[in-house]
């Protein structure tokens, strides 16, 4: 009985029940959508393979492990943690040989896998959607890449991949860390790992070109038991890969990496997740009671207060199960989409794909269906103990959650966000992500204290409202009379302006925050000279350079990544080489101790240095890209680290064990004259582009998942107030009838709107200001509401017009201008 | 005499309907060229059996629904072909209405009720008449009440005092009763039958209960969109004699 009048009022009142159905079906298809990004990202193939005609390989470290043991009483506990590199180690000679050496072994090839770029006359060459990476010529045969044309490279001579588009006999201007080349090509061969542009060297050449120490694998052909042999053999000198794992022993950097997309998908998720629920919640208590007196005449007709419960409960799970029916695909569509841009901005490495998991759609459905019946449950608590006289009344108000539970629950979200912004350092590497948790939680405490909140703030704007006259003052009556139904539709429009904002306002603090200190490092340098054929030049090139008549001073960087022991958690922190010569051409903003620095003595950035607790003199432990252990005397700790990094070493150093080891950006003070450099372009330090491609493109991604979660938001916002509306006509009926014409009843709503809206912006303006304002001061001291004050106008104007029309357009759909007062209303 | 003044005015109906026919979207024909007059002053009951169309020459005759043809003349003037807004000036101007369901708004108090239709006019709402309607109903003291903190037979006495506060040329009473019991009704009624015997007051009421109905000058009967006939100055039993002949 109870599920056939479930179904029945699902069937034959599919109208009150479209805005939870289009909430349930967007909630879901955004859950679903995200939730497989991120799946996608963290299962990730680990690349294609290159090794697929070795048996096995042995491979030196790819990744920094650490152990910590724990002494708990009786039991100890360990905890192993794991950073990936971004280098690979070469394996030492006696290894190498060891491998060789080993019965059952019957061949081996030493690969050699190092970052290069290519130009022809200054032009860059890629192979699209791939990493350049280059090899000894033996290597060949491990993929294979097949000669096409041409001759095996000789001395001075390279191979290419056809996709490079460069013929034979041509010559190409090859860039590693050793230095700049020119060589000729001799052959064209085919093959091809996914990924990654192969280019041959000679093997006599492979060393001086890469500057590698040893190979940074070994490929072997043995049988099963000469793989068990060399484990036994080899031990802990290096690893032995065999199967897929076998990828694991290529050039880290020539292997995808997701790092950066999984925290932009984690966030996502958090963020889509968390506005689903939010909003699921206000829209499935808003459609309860605005059934109420349907509930009560259900009362009257002898239903239980367990029946009516049963009856919600079900009508939901059908509307949810019905919506997730086309919500699933329209998530893979989301997924897709934004994997596509993703390609496109370079956030995602180019041959990311969607993975399709039935696991994470039915968990996006569950999750959809457990928010939407348990707010259902929460609604409902109340709505069904409806006495059944109350249905012969014309007003059936709920009974009321008193305002203790209220004021301790917010009080309990504002502590916590309170904690999240003071205790959490938001300078670091989790500002956005706390700041974006705290602000979730402030929307909480303002949802939970709505009625007493937002009861006090439409006393004092419908009074204002009054002022406009008569409708005004009705207007304001009505409000203040129903300030539950203000709360339900203020609440959404307060979570798109306080979630985007602070999402969008952060990010634009963030740029200029790290503008500000680019701007600040580089001012005494007078021009930044860079590479226009390749990442960037050879330490040797930028020390020529250094030398020029007219430098006074300069200072070369070189990129890399440096791991940190955290207290047992290797951590992957940007770092940058440094050789500066003469006047200081960067200006770090040491704050203590000074910048020289020289062999084994390193720079670190003021947060890092304040969370692990270094001081001058601190001998603290490295691994180097490549995964080399040092130890180096902590000689300055300095300011202006955003967008530079948080670590300073010897330049020598860096492009000693970092694969890629160029001079990323060269800072002058004086005029050079570098006409005998034509790849190498001088430009002014002030200008705002220099050097922030990767900034602009993390910019990008990120404004796209802004617009996403502002789509979203504002269909909740449209949706609630369609709801509010359209359970709205007997009261506009009993207006009409009183004498107003459809004109004045649209004129009241609309000011009705306008309090409404105002509402919810201050409170989105409180909650973002605190939250933003918070985390401007943790990056800079500065207290900031906005970075870009026609950003947030624009954002302020966008949302508040949003909820003007949205109020607007159904009124206007309940009741049209000519139409007659409606008399007949159940 | 505290209601409009009638010198002057023509010796004709307040109200009246000639050859209003009113055929509802779906071809029922729910009037069926009706023609009749209620009189300035006079308490009129409108009685019929169910889907008799009563409730529908209520509609048309207050300007709450249009007829398909026909005159409906109200105040000297023919609203039958006016269209939104200008019937809402009509109506506010000329009536008030009674419903069985109240219809007051909920969100605005007894005083605010009382002199929202007033305001929504843009007239100046008279203020002391309307203090004086509250305590006629016997509701004075409660002006800054809400109409869901009082019982039916007070948010109905509100409902009164909000049709007169604007001193009508005539109000509409739609089963004014319909929700109250007995005795409730009973006070209703006698505020109806004061407001006609000491202020001029003209009223229509539609009503299916002959007692209701005894409380009139006259009753008009309508049987299947027509006019059945009618019975002056009524006793209950009487109306109720024919309302078994019209239902027979």
């Amino acid at each position: 009985m109870i599920t056939k009048l479930a179904t029945a009022s699902v069937k034959h009142r599919l109208g009150s029940f479209v805005g939870t159905f289009l909430t349930a079906f967007l909630a879901v298809a955004l859950i679903a959508g995200s939730g497989l990004l991120l799946w996608s990202v963290l299962t990730a193939g680990p690349g294609a393979d290159r090794f697929t005609r070795a048996d096995a390989m042995v491979a030196g470290d790819r990744s920094i492990v650490l152990t910590t043991s724990t002494n708990k009483g009786d039991k100890v506990k360990t905890k192993t943690k794991e950073e990936r590199l971004t280098g690979a180690q070469p394996l030492p000679r006696e290894t190498v040989d060891t491998v060789a050496s080993t019965p059952g072994v019957t061949e081996t090839v030493a690969d050699y896998a190092f970052p290069v770029a290519l130009d022809l006359e200054g032009k860059p060459v890629r192979a699209p959607d791939a990493a350049t990476v280059a090899h000894g010529w033996s290597s060949a045969a491990l993929t294979p890449y097949p000669l096409r044309a041409g001759t095996a490279p000789g001395h001075g001579e390279v191979a290419l991949q056809g996709e490079f588009g460069v013929h034979l006999g041509q010559t190409v201007r090859l860039t590693s860390r050793t230095g700049v080349r020119e060589l000729r090509v001799a052959g064209v061969v085919g093959g091809d790992v996914p990924g990654q542009a192969a280019v041959f060297v000679a093997d006599s050449q492979v060393v001086e070109l890469s500057g590698l120490a040893g190979p940074t694998a070994v490929a072997v052909q043995a049988s099963a038991d000469g793989i068990t042999a060399l484990r036994e053999r080899v031990g802990d000198a290096a690893t032995i890969h065999i199967g897929a794992d076998k990828v694991s022993a290529d050039l880290p950097g020539a292997v995808p990496d997701y790092i950066g997309a999984i925290s932009i998908f984690g966030f996502v998720l958090g963020i889509t997740g968390f506005a689903a629920v939010f909003v699921l919640t206000g829209t499935v208590s808003l459609a309860v009671r605005q059934r109420l007196r349907e509930l009560a005449l259900l009362r009257t007709a002898g239903a239980t207060p367990r029946q009516l419960r049963r009856v919600l409960r079900l009508e939901i799970t059908l509307v949810t199960l019905t919506a997730a029916l086309p919500a699933l695909p329209a998530g893979i569509v989301v997924a897709e989409l934004v994997a596509t841009r993703f390609r496109e901005l370079g956030a995602v490495p180019p041959q990311f794909t969607v993975s399709y998991n039935a696991v994470v759609l039915i968990a996006a459905v569950l999750l959809g269906l457990l928010v939407t019946v348990f707010a259902t449950g929460l609604a409902a608590r109340r709505a069904v103990r409806i006495a059944p006289t109350q249905a012969l009344r014309e007003t059936v108000t709920a009974g009321r959650v008193g305002w203790l539970p209220r004021v301790l629950v917010a009080a309990v979200l504002v502590v916590g966000a309170v904690a999240v912004l003071s205790l959490v350092p938001l300078g670091g590497p989790f500002g956005m992500g706390m700041g974006f948790i705290s602000c979730s939680l402030l929307l909480c405490a303002v949802a939970a204290l709505g009625p007493i909140v937002v009861g006090a703030l439409t006393a004092v704007l419908s009074r204002l409202a009054a002022v406009t006259g008569v409708l005004g003052r009705v207007a304001g009556a009505m409000t203040r009379a129903e300030s539950r139904r203000v709360v339900g539709v203020a609440i959404p429009l307060t979570l798109m302006f306080a979630i985007n904002a602070t999402m969008l306002l952060n990010g634009d603090i963030l740029t200029e925050v790290t503008a500000d200190q680019q701007a600040a490092r580089t001012a005494p340098a007078t021009v930044r000279v860079a590479a226009t054929n390749a990442p960037g030049l050879p330490l040797a090139t930028a020390a020529e350079i250094g030398s020029l008549p007219g430098v006074t001073g300069s200072a070369a960087t070189v990129g890399t990544r440096v791991v940190v022991d955290e207290g047992g958690k290797p951590e992957d922190y940007a770092a940058q080489g440094l050789r500066t010569n003469g006047e200081h051409a960067l200006d770090l903003g040491v704050t203590d101790g000074e910048l020289t620095i020289k062999d084994d003595t390193v720079a670190v950035s003021r947060p890092l240095a304040e969370t692990r607790g270094w001081r001058v003199g601190d001998r603290p432990v490295f691994w180097l890209a490549d995964g080399t252990r040092v130890e180096l005397t902590v000689v300055g700790i300095y300011a202006n680290w955003r967008g530079f990094g948080d670590l300073v070493l010897p330049a020598e150093l860096v492009a000693a064990h970092d694969p890629r080891g160029l001079v990323t950006a060269l800072y002058l003070r004086g005029a050079p004259d570098l006409t005998r450099w034509p790849t190498l372009a001088a430009t002014d330090v002030r200008d705002p582009r220099a050097g922030t491609v990767d900034v602009q493109n993390q910019q990008a991604a990120w404004e796209l998942m802004v617009v996403i979660s502002l789509g979203f938001t504002a269909i909740a916002v449209v949706n609630t107030f369609a709801i509010a509306t359209s359970a709205r006509r007997r009261e506009f009926a009993d207006l009409r009838l009183a004498g107003a014409t459809a004109r004045q009843l649209h004129r009241m709503l609309g000011r009705e709107t306008l309090i409404t809206v105002a509402v919810a912006l201050v409170l989105g303006c409180v909650i973002s200001g605190a939250v933003v304002g918070t985390f401007s001061v943790a990056q800079d001291g500065q207290w900031r509401l906005f970075a870009e004050p026609l950003r947030y106008l624009a954002l302020l104007g966008g949302v508040g017009l949003l909820g003007v029309v949205a109020g607007a357009v159904p009124a206007r759909l309940v009741v049209r201008r000519r139409s007659l007062p409606a008399v007949k209303l159940g | 005499m505290v209601l409009r003044d009638s010198q002057g005015a023509p010796p004709r109906d307040v109200v009246e309907l000639s050859g209003v026919t009113k055929v509802h979207p779906g071809g029922v024909r729910a009037l069926d060229g009706v023609t009749v007059g209620f009189g300035r002053g006079s308490f009129t009951a409108v009685m019929g059996p169910s889907g008799s169309g009563k409730s529908t020459l209520l509609h048309c005759a207050a300007g709450l629904d249009r007829p398909t043809s026909g005159q409906v003349v109200l105040a000297g003037r023919d609203i039958a072909m006016l269209r939104e807004p200008k019937l809402t000036a009509v109506r506010r101007a000329h009536v008030g209405f009674v419903f069985q369901s109240f219809n007051l708004v909920d969100s605005l108090s007894l005083w605010d009720n009382v002199l929202l239709p007033q305001q929504l006019a843009g007239t100046r709402p008279d203020r002391k008449w309307a203090a004086e309607l509250l305590t006629r109903v016997g509701l004075a003291g409660r002006e800054k009440a809400r109409p869901g903190q009082l019982s039916g037979g007070q948010q109905q006495r509100v409902a009164l005092a909000r049709a007169l506060a604007a001193r009508p040329e005539v109000i509409f009473g739609d089963e004014p009763t319909g929700a109250l019991d007995l005795s409730t009704g009973r006070a209703v009624l006698a505020l109806l039958r004061r407001f006609v015997d000491e202020f001029g007051a003209t009223i229509v009421m539609v009503t299916h209960d002959p007692a209701a109905a005894a409380w009139a000058d006259r009753v008009v009967f309508l049987a299947d969109g027509r006019i059945a006939g009618e019975l002056h100055t009524p006793t209950a039993e009487q109306v109720a004699a024919r309302m078994m002949e019209l239902t027979r």
